[in-house]
């Protein structure tokens, strides 16, 4: 998934959607100078809610981004938001230390040929509304993703899925004049239910590591009440999601208006009582003001700290600073199919890679909180080979001159690259800015935008020209999920446009796999594929840097970089 | 000058040698000036300032715009023979930094007085010289743009504007647009003043016309207390533009602005303090240069303090 405050999510926006993000990016900058005047004036000490006089009657308070969309977990495909759903919501399957998949809601999930799965449930589970959590609640939850008509983020998600291509028919010639048929289906016919808590699973190709992508919340079930008599999911329940999990909404939020979302404990949850009463889930525009404010003692957990303060955090913060190492890359990406000419041009990208100090910028600017990439594949997962990107991700300064000379140097025009000015990225972009003119001899001209998501929307209509920041962390532990989200043609997150027939194929034929260890040599051919075209340059691997205030304890990030506030408490 | 510009004030050191012309508010003026320690050092101050902002090269010898002189291996170290002032995050040279950056503010203070000064006492003069509904419709104008919050003004202003327009224009912008009543408002009161007095009505009745007795007998006569307060609003643009570009809204990278340097520093602050004190000094000492310079100048003008 894309990682929002370190990035942020991505996916073709339809022209109705723009137009309404245009407006709303205008209030939210408006909004946001007004809003750090007033940080600046108080300390921000607002406490929405619940909000009583002692640090002991106060919810817990989490920083995150605004999430991208309402709370609905179909269409949440960026960590703020997932970050809430996390609390609202429980899955199939949870996922252990070693990141394998452990049943949760799940009693069994079982298949004979990587094809077709059977999921049974685990009798008790109820949603937030006292309804129980059954096989028809996933189904539905699912469908409702998968219809190519609702334009939800987690569409993707269901594409292994039987019947999948029915509800999202693929337009005739890519992003130009034609229109997609209509769709010919509503529902997966993949999905059958078999009793109230058993389903089945067909799968449109063997995929051995299924199992694994489904403690993702786009595999969250919804209630029966989520859904209007017209069938669709109402507003309502996108303000204030009816989830299963330990807690539930204190009140319903308005995005883009309210600057908190607030949960509550949910006493009836099957497996135990939370051991915090309340978490507001704090939005921030930038993460060196809520670092601020959690030295000040206005906010409980970060999940990332913003680079410039991890130097100083460690010793701030002793016992309560978290460091782990994380599944997220950062990139450099290039639109190489509508791009400018450096952009489109595979020799000029290997050469901005090889002028890239990233021992450097991750000792530095980093101040030694993230690692130099060589991999599309994360070494949190099994697949990473160390070392994979060879000279291409090896700093040689003359090298790359010379290739970049090559493939046309100056004539290749400057090079730009954005960013989003809210998730403390300016330092390295500005370093890498630096290199690539040193080395390279090229003008370049880092770009800060307000939000992430002008980016990717300027991406997906295909006004953006230049490089951009990019990151992506893992939303299963799976090699695939490294390859396929990102790059796969007419992928949700594919953002540079790449499309090469002989990646699908690896692809397809991992996935085919009888189990996911046997599938990684042909995942690892698609990654060299990559590693040679290079639409997007890997920069450095992520490292969780949290931290937590004196209020709590037992804070603990999983490597989805979700906080498990269940098991959060107050000192 | 003529004889209509001789004012009220006696003049106090009329006498000092050469004394055939008489004694004029300027004169007196110009000589409690060059008397004037706080005035000698700020205006020395200022325009060696002046001479840094437009020959930025004197002075230091790395040019801070050519980023490959940044090395992101001296990142945050501290000072040593080369680098007098430090390196800042991503290894720049902080001397040559604080140096270029001194252009920017000198533009921006200097560009932004010009314009309130000319806008508002252009329109202040008519106000105070036609009256009537000219002098309504301007007065209640200046104080709907009086009544704005300047700093959340600005801010609001240059969040229209985005940062993609930000730059050197549109801060100028947001400070004018916003400054320029308080000049409409001083100099409206002091036409008011000026205009019932006896030369005037002189003037007029020896049949001068309106543009004439605007320009010949009431705009020098009027002008001291705009020359006061523009002197001082310098100081105050250039702390303002530091402020904005600190926020985030005003001067954006590559362009170099003391108060870029310093949001940029601030949050290693306390691993590296340079790239944050010597922008912050430069800025204090820049500002003081120019509020001492004012300070002098309403002295030197102000009748009340004589």
């Amino acid at each position: 998934m894309d990682i929002p405050q370190l990035s942020a999510v991505a996916h073709p926006l339809r022209e109705d959607q723009l137009t309404m993000r245009v407006t709303k990016g205008a209030q939210i900058i408006a909004g946001s100078a007004l809003l750090a005047l007033a940080v600046a004036a108080c300390g921000g000490g607002e406490t929405p809610a619940t909000g009583g006089g002692t640090a002991a009657a106060q919810p817990v308070r989490v920083e995150i981004a605004e999430p991208q969309h309402e709370l609905v977990p179909g269409n949440t495909a960026e960590t703020s938001g997932a970050e809430v759903l996390n609390a609202l919501f429980i899955g199939l399957v949870n996922y252990d230390a070693e990141k394998k998949p452990i049943n949760q809601i799940a009693e069994s999930i079982t298949s004979d040929d990587q094809t077709n799965w059977t999921i049974k449930l685990k009798d008790g589970y109820k949603f937030h509304d006292g309804t129980a959590v059954d096989a028809q609640s996933f189904v539905d939850s699912w469908n409702y993703t998968a219809n190519g008509a609702n334009a939800y983020e987690g569409n993707y998600f269901m594409g292994s899925i039987a019947g999948y291509a029915e509800m999202n028919p693929v337009d005739p010639d890519g992003e130009g004049e034609q229109v997609a048929p209509a769709a010919t289906a509503t529902t997966l016919s993949g999905l059958k239910v078999v009793d109230n808590l058993t389903f089945t699973v067909q799968l449109t190709n063997p995929f051995s590591g299924f199992p694994t992508m489904l403690g993702y919340t786009a595999f969250y079930p919804m209630p029966k009440a989520a859904f209007g008599p017209d069938g669709k999911v109402t507003e309502a329940y996108g303000k204030s999601p009816i989830g299963n999990g330990p807690f539930k909404m204190a009140k319903p939020w308005e995005r883009g208006k309210d600057q908190a979302i607030s949960v509550v404990r949910n006493d009836d949850y099957k497996e135990g009582k939370a051991k915090i009463d309340a978490v507001d889930f704090k939005i921030y525009t930038d993460l060196n003001t809520a670092y601020r404010d959690l030295q000040a003692g206005n906010l409980d957990i970060m999940d990332q700290l913003p680079a410039e303060a991890i130097g100083s955090a460690k010793a701030e913060f002793g016992d309560r600073y978290i460091e782990q190492p994380s599944s997220g890359i950062g990139y450099i990406g290039f639109p190489i199919k509508n791009g400018a000419d450096y952009a489109k041009n595979a020799d000029a990208r290997k050469a901005i890679s090889m002028a890239i100090d990233r021992k450097t910028i991750t000792e530095t600017v980093f101040s030694g909180t993230r690692v130099p990439a060589d991999d599309f594949i994360s070494p949190v997962v099994s697949g990473y080979r160390q070392g994979a990107c060879g000279e291409a991700c090896t700093y040689d300064p003359v090298k790359a001159k010379a290739l970049y000379d090559q493939a046309g140097g100056a004539s290749l025009g400057p090079i730009e690259i954005g960013y989003n000015a809210d998730g403390g990225h300016k330092e390295w972009i500005e370093a890498v800015a630096n290199n690539l003119r040193t080395n390279l001899g090229a003008e370049v001209t880092p770009k800060p935008v307000e939000k992430f998501a002008t980016i990717l929307d300027d991406l997906g209509a295909e006004k953006w020209k230049g490089g951009f920041r990019m990151a992506w962390i893992m939303d299963y532990p799976s090699p695939e999920n490294y390859l396929k989200p990102i790059f796969a043609a007419g992928a949700g997150s594919n953002y540079s446009g790449f499309n090469n027939k002989e990646f699908e194929e690896h692809i397809k034929a991992g996935d085919s796999a009888k189990t996911l260890e046997e599938g990684i040599a042909a995942y690892q051919a698609a990654d060299d594929i990559l590693l040679k075209e290079l639409p997007y340059i890997p920069v450095y691997f992520y490292q969780t840097n949290g931290a937590y205030s004196q209020h709590v304890k037992n804070v603990k990030i999983d490597p989805f970089e979700r906080i498990d506030l269940f098991n959060v408490e107050k000192v | 000058m003529s004889n209509s510009t001789i004012t009220a004030s006696p003049p106090k050191h009329a006498k000092s040698g050469k004394g055939k012309k008489p004694a004029s508010l300027w004169s007196d003026a110009w000589y409690d000036l060059r008397h004037s320690k706080v005035f000698l050092f700020g205006a020395a101050l200022a325009l060696l300032l002046v001479i840094v902002a437009a020959f930025p090269s004197l002075f230091s010898p790395l040019d801070a715009f050519d980023k490959s002189t940044c090395d992101l291996a001296r990142a945050r170290d501290g000072l040593d023979a080369t680098h007098w002032f430090g390196s800042d995050n991503l290894g720049c040279d902080t001397y040559s930094r604080v140096i270029y950056g001194a252009r920017v503010s000198i533009i921006v203070g200097i560009v932004a007085t010009l314009v309130t000064s000319l806008v508002g006492g252009f329109l202040g003069l008519l106000a105070g010289f036609y009256g009537r509904w000219t002098d309504v419709l301007l007065s209640r104008v200046a104080e709907i743009f009086f009544a704005i919050p300047s700093i959340l003004g600005a801010l609001l202003i240059l969040a229209v504007v985005g940062r993609d327009n930000a730059g050197i224009g549109s801060v100028v912008l947001a400070l004018s647009v916003l400054a320029w009543p308080l000049v409409l408002r001083i100099m409206r009161a002091a036409v008011i003043t000026t205009k019932s007095q006896d030369f005037v009505l002189a003037a007029r009745a020896l049949g001068a016309g309106p543009i004439r007795i605007m320009i010949r007998h009431i705009l020098p006569n009027a002008l001291a207390p705009v020359i006061v307060v523009t002197t001082m609003n310098l100081g105050v643009f250039i702390a303002a533009e530091a402020g904005l570009s600190f926020l985030g809204v005003g001067i954006q990278s590559p362009d170099i602005s003391w108060g870029l340097m310093i949001a940029d520093a601030r949050n290693r602050f306390l691993e590296a303090p340079a790239p944050l004190l010597f922008p912050a000094l430069f800025l204090s000492i820049t500002v003081l240069a120019f509020v001492m310079l004012g300070d002098a100048v309403r002295d030197a003008l102000d009748p009340k303090l004589r």
